[in-house]
């Protein structure tokens, strides 16, 4: 009994895992509203370039504290502008590189099955919205946004006591997804979910949010990186990034 | 050969103990908290006194002013904890093996095998020790101290473990095995029977120092002091002042009598006289006189006295009497004067639960004077 | 369906758990036998990663072992990899759960009669081997369920592990920060097959690790 327990022990230990894929692929950094669009925009570029690319998705704020803390990324795709310029004061990415590649979005999300509808953030006030969820303004880039547009709209200090706070946009959508909250603000890039309907809000409201993209130094292929960058950007990423409520440099 | 002496301060206790033992028993004996399991401790290595020597046939296992201390795995004594604290996932033969870990193969076997046979253990080599009775269980304790042949046998409160019944009888076969194995033995006890059972000679604890320490006959017979008198639960100890003092007799005075009692040339005890001085006779050498036999002579009957009986104990085997004396006012505590041990038979036969008046008398070499502490 | 992160995270699970029964076994024995100053602050040091949240904890840690940190870049001169490793899901995993297995092996071993401890010294066994044939043995209950204990806490680690070893594909995503990145990419069937596999898996091992506790010694 002893040994069979031995023997799996080793068999789990030995299991390939430790090696890791063979050649390195590409590591993408992205911010969490990147999540459908880069879904699609990959398989096309390894086609393309014949590399192997892999996306590894967080708050952008955590993934900038990892690459200045040497996490193996090769370029960043970060949804709030200041943590781009804060690696490239310290000197972690090569600053030629940066690149504005998007401009988000926020809506205004609800779910089918409440069977609420709204059309504008006035619509918010009304009683039987009871709660609204956004991601956490404090370091959510579309949380500080959702808030901006509140604030513009007069709405803020009103609604307050009604939000909820999600740890990032997806968080915030789940809530409303699952009927947790009647409404929501998250970005217009991951609310084309079934069952979610979207209001675009008037970006005027709020602060820009300007996205840039950025290959990290101590990258081991800056011109693939920067070659990804360019192919998101241009004629093949366009049309996929358009679709998920992205304004491209030149749209905005 | 045996030689210890021990200081340890511990919070609230102090030990301070010297004394020595040859080969054979020596159980020390005492109350509870009396520093005589800290002594076994000390004795083993598993506590480091402040101060002394302990050395066992010639060798110093542990000298405070020369910084030696042995530790326990190198002193190959042979521990019996009180309740036995047999390895309980162990099978008895493997407890009895259990410090044998160091010897080859062959001896191991050959040594357990012999322990467990000399015990009557055979039968139960297999099991474990929640399986056994309780004088199977101290059995299976002594096998395995004495399997690694120690120089020294440690028996902690051994008997105390057993239910009541049971005592006296593992008592005798534990007395039969200790002297079997022939090996210098320190016993702990709180039960005098016990050491006077199983020892030669008996160290008397009290409250962390040593104030007798001597052969068993001589103990009872002549313990060194009031204390030690009380200690070993000796009856009848009274208050008397001295008349005289002579090395061969001392005379007292005690309730409105005049006593006279051998005094040992040996122990040079010479009180002065009107001094206090605590005496004791044992219960069962008091005499009472036999009404039916003719008049006795005042040779036979010394220090006689007259009184009467005005209670009785019933001891079992015996019944213990309550002797008040004529003529005295106070009566000593509790109402009487003397206690007397009288065997069942001659209670009835002198008919003394309806015959209250005695005369008795105290030979005078059953008097023993105690030496002021 | 990608099993990597499975394998991965039994792989990170039972190393880690090995670490820390290397690490803990000692240091629950020294809590439990010896009285020392700074026991007591030692004792709470060990449950502290308990109560700091994961990525606070996973925060320290990367300042520590990360490329600008001291051990980091100790580790990098002699040209040791640490950070954003299956490693450092390793180290993540036994930070979060060594508590555990300290304070049940910790109980276990103080409730071993330390008499028998002290016959076995008399009976000429070293500490080192009383340790392994009287206090173990008779600890063995707590202690197994400490391992346990270790080893579900260390198989599902998330917060720690997801600052330190990040959440890369195919090299540092363990099972619990896969299904967390399913579930965010609104792959909901891949999520809940992940689940599946995690619960029907780690169920199959604690009744394994059960039987190992009913041991008889």
């Amino acid at each position: 009994m002893r040994r069979i327990a031995l023997a799996l022990l080793l068999v789990a230990w030995v299991a390939p895992a430790a090696a890791g894929p063979a050649p390195q692929p590409l590591l993408i950094y992205g911010a969490a509203d990147l999540a459908f669009a880069l879904k699609e925009i990959v398989p096309l570029f390894e086609k393309a370039a014949g590399a192997r690319v892999a996306v590894v998705l967080g708050s952008t704020g955590t993934l900038a504290k990892q690459i200045e803390n040497g996490a193996p990324a090769d370029v960043f795709f970060a949804a709030d502008e200041r943590f781009v310029d804060d690696l490239r004061a310290r000197g972690i990415v090569i600053a030629e590189s940066r690149t504005l590649y998007a401009q988000g979005r926020i809506v205004l999300a609800t779910s089918v099955k409440t069977g609420v509808s709204v059309t504008g953030l006035g619509d918010l006030a009304r009683s039987e919205i009871r709660r609204v969820a956004i991601a956490n303004p404090a370091h959510a880039p579309y949380g500080r946004a959702a808030r901006q547009a509140l604030e513009a709209a007069g709405l803020w200090e009103r609604l307050r006591p009604k939000l909820v706070y999600g740890e990032n946009i997806r968080h915030a959508l789940q809530f409303v997804e699952t009927g947790a909250v009647e409404a929501g603000l998250v970005a217009q890039s991951i609310a084309d979910v079934p069952g979610i309907r979207a209001v675009p809000i008037d970006p005027a409201l709020h602060q820009a949010l300007n996205q840039y993209a950025v290959v990290v130094k101590r990258s081991a292929r800056p011109e693939l990186g920067l070659a990804f960058i360019h192919f998101l950007i241009g004629p093949e990423g366009r049309p996929i990034m358009r679709r998920y409520g992205f304004r491209l440099p030149g749209e905005f | 050969m045996l030689s210890f002496s021990a200081r340890k301060i511990l919070p609230g206790f102090t030990l301070d103990v010297a004394w020595e033992a040859g080969d054979g028993v020596v159980a020390l004996f005492g109350a509870s908290g009396a520093g005589k399991t800290l002594t076994l401790q000390c004795l083993a290595g598993l506590v480091r006194p402040d101060a002394g020597r302990i050395e066992v046939n010639g060798r110093v296992l542990f000298d405070g002013a020369d910084g030696v201390h042995l530790p326990p795995q190198q002193r190959r004594l042979g521990y019996v904890f009180q309740g036995y604290a047999l390895f309980p996932h162990l099978s008895v033969e493997d407890n009895v093996g259990f410090g044998l870990r160091d010897r080859p193969r062959e001896e191991r076997r050959r040594r357990t095998t012999e322990t467990l046979e000399r015990l009557g253990l055979t039968a139960l080599a297999a099991r474990r020790p929640r399986e056994l009775s309780g004088g199977q269980q101290q059995r299976v304790a002594l096998g395995r101290a004495l399997a690694v042949d120690p120089e020294l046998l440690l028996l902690d409160e051994p008997l105390s473990a057993l239910d009541p019944p049971l005592r006296r009888q593992i008592r005798d076969e534990l007395g039969a095995i200790v002297r079997e194995w022939g090996k210098a033995t320190v016993l702990v006890t709180h039960d005098l029977a016990e050491a006077f059972h199983l020892a030669d000679r008996i160290v008397i604890y009290d409250q962390g120092r040593v104030v007798q320490a001597a052969p068993k006959s001589e103990l009872l017979t002549r313990p060194a002091s009031e204390q030690v008198a009380r200690l070993l639960g000796v009856r009848n100890i009274l208050r008397g002042t001295v008349i005289k003092a002579t090395p061969e007799i001392i005379e007292l005075r005690w309730q409105g009598h005049v006593l006279e009692a051998i005094n040992s040339p040996a122990r040079r005890y010479l009180p002065a006289a009107d001094t206090s001085v605590a005496f004791f006779i044992r219960p069962e050498y008091v005499r009472l006189i036999r009404k039916d036999r003719p008049s006795p002579d005042p040779g036979h009957h010394m220090n006689r006295m007259e009184g009467r009986v005005v209670g009785e104990v019933d001891q079992g085997t015996n019944w213990m009497l309550r002797f008040k004396l004529d003529g005295v006012e106070p009566p000593g505590q509790d109402g009487y004067d003397l206690e007397i041990e009288v065997p069942k038979l001659v209670y009835e036969m002198l008919e003394i639960a309806r015959d209250r008046r005695w005369a008795i008398s105290m030979h005078r070499g059953s008097i023993q004077v105690l030496p002021t502490s | 369906m990608d099993l990597y992160p499975v394998w991965l995270s039994f792989q990170v699970a039972t190393t880690a758990t090995g670490l820390t029964l290397l690490a803990g076994l000692p240091l629950a024995w020294v809590l439990a036998r010896r009285r020392f100053a700074g026991h007591d602050l030692l004792e709470s040091a060990v449950m502290l990663p308990l109560v700091l949240p994961p990525t606070v904890l996973g925060y320290y840690l990367l300042l520590l072992i990360g490329s600008r940190g001291p051990v980091g870049r100790a580790l990098g001169a002699l040209g040791i990899e640490l950070a954003f490793t299956w490693r450092a899901a390793v180290l993540a995993a036994c930070v979060g759960s060594i508590a555990l297995l300290v304070k049940a092996a910790q109980a276990g071993f103080e409730s071993v009669d330390q008499r028998l401890e002290q016959a076995a010294r008399t009976l000429g066994r070293s500490e080192w081997n009383i340790f392994w044939s009287v206090t173990l043995p008779l600890a063995w209950r707590a202690v197994v369920a400490g391992t346990t204990l270790a080893f579900a806490r260390a198989l599902g680690d998330f917060g720690i592990t997801l600052m330190v070893a990040g959440s890369i594909p195919g090299m540092t995503q363990t099972m619990p920060l896969a299904i967390y990145d399913r579930v965010q990419a609104n792959q909901m069937h891949d999520a809940n097959v992940l689940a599946l596999i995690a619960v029907v898996s780690v169920t199959a091992l604690l009744m394994g690790l059960g039987r190992l506790a009913r041991v008889r010694f």
